[in-house]
C-alpha cells in the first residue's frame, strides 16, 4: 500500500471519458422510457404514531423491481420536502423513520441486489462490486445507479413532496452515490455525502487493501489481462468522472484516518465538484464514521436549512 | 415465567443445554471448497458448509494462511445484518497471512439463506413470543457448529482461538469455553427491551414495532429475551475479554455496563469508545495482536 503523506495533495488517476455526458444521457434515456409503476402500500408494523412507513416498489432500468421505505409525518399539513436515503455497500436499506420526524418525506432505496430488491438479480456480497465489471455497458452499477436515480421520479410522483425542495444523502457507498445522484439529477438542489465509496476506484484498490474495493483486486489478480478494461469501464461509474456535473450545494465530510474509503479519494472527488457551493470536513483522528457522531447534526442543519421542513 | 430481562430464567441452563445436545446430535458434514477468486499470495480462501439444528445448512469464510502453521484464529461472529464479510470492512485484508479467518453466515443471512432467507428489520422479532422456536435459538447453535468445526482444522492453534462481534460473541464464548480470547461489543441483548424504548433506531426499533402491533405479548417477549441477555452469559465466560463500550453515559457506556464487567469469569479489559473507527479499531487490533502474541499488528494503511 503507497498512502500520501499529506492525502491533500494526492492526484487522482481517474481520467473522465471524453463520452461521459453521453453514456449516461442515453442510460437516463433509457430509463425515462421505462413506466416507474409505482406501487405503495401502508405498512402497519413499521408506522408509529409519528411516522407513517409504506412499503414501495418500483420498476427501473432492464425492468428490473425496486424497493424502497417510504416515511413521511404522520400529521402533516401541506407539501414536504423530499430526501432520498441511498445506502451503503452491505447494510440494508434503513427504514428512513429519523428524518420523516423531521419532517421530510423520506425514501430509502434499495438498489439491485440489496434484499428486497433482489428477486430478479443477486450477485452476493462480496462479488456487487466486479459483477459485469469488464464492460461499461454491462456493469452493474450502470443499472444500480439508475435505480437510486429513480427515486427521485418517485418522489416527484407524490402530490405531498415539493418538488422543488429536493436533497439526497447517504454515508460510505451513500455518499458516493448521493455525488451520482446529484450529478446526474438536476431536480436535487441540496446533498450530503459521507465518506464516499465509489470515487477513485483504481486509486484506491493502490491506497488500501479493505474491503470493499479488495473486490477489484481480487478480481485483477484472477483477471491480469483485464486491467485496461477494467479501467477503462469504472472510469465512467467513476464519482470524480461525475463531480463536475454536480451543481447543488453539498458538503462532504471524510475520515484522514479512513481505511475503507481511502481519505485521498474524497479529497480528488471535493476538488473535481462543479457546485461553487461546498464544504469540505476532512476529520483527523476518525475512520470511515468520519466523525459521524458530531457530524450528523451538521448534516441535519446543512438539509435544514436548504430544504426547510 | 420470567418477565424481567434482569431475571435469569429458571431453566436458563436446561434452555441451552438442550440446544447444544440437539447439536450434537446432527452431524457437522462439512464441505469444503476453495474460493481462488478470494485466496491470496499469502492465504487461501474456503467456503465451508455445516449443519446445524433445525437441521439446517451454514456457510462460513474460512482463510487459511499460507506456511506453517499452527495460526491464532479470529472467529468472527454474526452481526444484525444480512452480509458476513470474508474479514470485517475496514480491516485490513493482510491479516489473513498471520491468522485463521473464518467470518461464519447465521441462517439467514446471505449464502445461508436457503431455505430461510431473513429480513432486515424483521429478524430480530422472528418467533420472539416462545423461547424454543426463537430464530436466535439457531443462530447461536450455528455459532457454536463453528466453533467446532475450527477446531477440527489442523492449522488452528487451539490456545489462541478469538471470538470477534457483537452479542453472538459473547454467549458462544459462555457456551464454548475453547475460546481463548473474546473482543465483545454489546449492541442488542443487554437490557433490550428497556433501551428499546428510548430509541426509534433499529434493530431494537423491531422490539418497538412488534410490541406496537401485539401489547398483550409483551411478557412473552420478556422472557424470550431473558435467555439471551448478556448478564446472565457473563458469568460462564473464561476467556480472556475486551468490551468494547459505548461512549459516555450511554446505556452501554462503561458506568452502565460495570455491573456486566464485574460479573465476567475471566479478567476483562474495557475500552470506551472515542466515537472514532480508527481509534476504536486501532485499540481492538493491538489488544488482540498482544494477547495473541503476534508481533506485528494487523493495522490497514491508514492506521499506522
Amino acid at each position: 500500500m503507497t498512502i500520501q503523506a499529506n492525502p491533500a495533495e494526492f492526484v487522482s488517476s481517474v481520467k473522465r471519458p471524453a463520452d461521459i455526458d453521453a453514456f449516461w444521457a442515453d442510460v437516463l434515456a433509457q430509463t425515462a422510457q421505462i413506466p416507474l409503476q409505482a406501487d405503495v402500500s401502508y405498512d402497519p408494523l413499521r408506522s408509529s404514531p409519528q411516522v407513517d412507513v409504506y412499503q414501495v416498489h418500483y420498476t427501473s432500468l432492464d425492468h428490473v423491481g425496486i424497493a424502497g421505505w417510504y416515511a413521511r409525518p404522520a400529521n402533516h399539513a401541506g407539501q414536504l420536502p423530499g430526501l432520498l436515503v441511498v445506502p451503503g455497500y452491505s447494510m440494508e436499506p434503513l427504514i428512513p423513520k429519523n428524518w420523516a420526524a423531521r419532517g421530510y418525506a423520506a425514501f430509502s432505496v434499495a438498489p439491485r441486489g440489496k434484499l428486497r430488491s433482489n428477486g430478479q438479480f443477486n450477485p452476493g456480497y462480496p462479488g456487487l462490486l466486479t459483477h459485469g465489471i469488464v464492460d461499461r455497458n454491462t456493469y452493474i452499477y450502470r443499472g444500480f445507479y439508475m435505480d437510486s436515480c429513480r427515486g427521485v421520479d418517485f418522489l416527484v410522483s407524490r402530490d405531498e413532496v415539493d418538488a422543488d425542495r429536493l436533497g439526497v444523502t447517504g454515508h460510505s457507498q451513500g455518499g458516493g452515490l448521493s455525488v451520482v445522484v446529484a450529478a446526474l439529477r438536476p431536480e436535487i438542489k441540496v446533498a450530503t455525502s459521507g465518506a464516499p465509496f465509489l470515487c477513485g476506484f483504481m486509486d484506491a484498490i493502490e491506497l488500501t487493501d479493505g474491503y470493499p474495493y479488495q473486490e477489484i483486486a481480487d478480481y485483477l489478480r484472477l483477471h491480469p489481462e483485464s486491467l485496461q478494461q477494467v479501467t477503462d469501464t469504472v472510469a465512467y461509474f467513476d464519482g470524480i468522472s461525475l463531480a463536475p456535473k454536480v451543481t447543488c450545494p453539498i458538503i462532504v465530510n471524510i475520515g484522514l484516518q479512513d481505511s475503507t474509503c481511502p481519505p485521498e479519494t474524497g479529497y480528488a472527488l471535493f476538488r473535481a465538484m462543479g457546485s461553487e457551493d461546498k464544504q469540505l470536513y476532512d476529520y483527523d483522528g476518525f475512520g470511515h464514521d468520519a466523525n459521524n457522531a458530531v457530524h450528523t447534526g451538521i448534516i441535519e442543519s446543512f438539509l435544514a436549512q436548504h430544504l426547510e421542513p | 415465567m420470567s418477565t424481567s430481562a434482569d431475571a435469569r430464567p429458571q431453566n436458563f441452563d436446561a434452555y441451552w443445554q438442550d440446544t447444544l445436545a440437539e447439536l450434537g446430535r446432527l452431524p457437522a458434514a462439512p464441505e469444503v471448497e476453495e474460493i481462488p477468486f478470494r485466496s491470496t499470495e499469502f492465504a487461501t480462501a474456503y467456503g465451508v458448509r455445516l449443519t446445524s439444528i433445525g437441521p439446517y445448512r451454514i456457510f462460513g469464510y474460512l482463510s487459511i494462511p499460507r506456511g506453517q502453521g499452527p495460526f491464532p484464529v479470529r472467529y468472527f461472529l454474526p452481526r444484525y445484518g444480512s452480509v458476513a464479510d470474508l474479514v470485517p470492512q475496514g480491516t485490513s485484508n493482510g491479516q489473513r497471512q498471520r491468522y485463521v479467518t473464518f467470518a461464519l453466515c447465521a441462517r439467514g443471512q446471505r449464502r445461508s439463506d436457503q431455505p430461510y432467507a431473513a429480513s432486515f428489520p424483521g429478524q430480530l422479532t422472528d418467533c420472539i413470543d416462545d423461547p424454543s422456536s426463537y430464530i436466535y435459538r439457531g443462530i447461536v447453535a450455528d455459532c457454536c457448529r463453528g466453533l467446532e468445526y475450527l477446531l477440527t482444522r489442523p492449522e488452528v492453534d487451539p490456545q489462541r482461538v478469538a471470538a470477534i462481534g457483537a452479542d453472538m460473541a459473547l454467549i458462544t464464548a459462555a457456551l464454548c469455553p475453547r475460546i481463548t480470547h473474546l473482543v465483545y461489543t454489546p449492541v442488542i441483548f443487554h437490557r433490550a427491551l428497556e433501551r428499546a424504548a428510548a430509541t426509534q433506531a433499529y434493530p431494537l426499533e423491531e422490539l418497538n414495532d412488534y410490541l406496537r402491533q401485539r401489547p398483550e405479548r409483551r411478557d412473552q417477549v420478556l422472557e424470550t429475551l431473558a435467555y439471551y441477555d448478556a448478564s446472565h452469559f457473563a458469568p460462564m465466560v473464561g476467556a480472556r475479554t475486551l468490551l468494547m463500550a459505548e461512549a459516555g453515559s450511554s446505556p452501554l457506556g462503561p458506568s452502565a455496563l460495570e455491573p456486566l464487567v464485574q460479573s465476567i469469569k475471566s479478567s476483562t479489559d474495557v475500552h470506551e469508545s472515542e466515537n472514532s473507527g480508527y481509534r476504536d479499531g486501532a485499540y481492538s487490533e493491538l489488544w488482540l495482536s498482544r494477547e495473541l502474541g503476534v508481533a506485528e499488528p494487523s493495522l490497514p494503511a491508514h492506521w499506522r
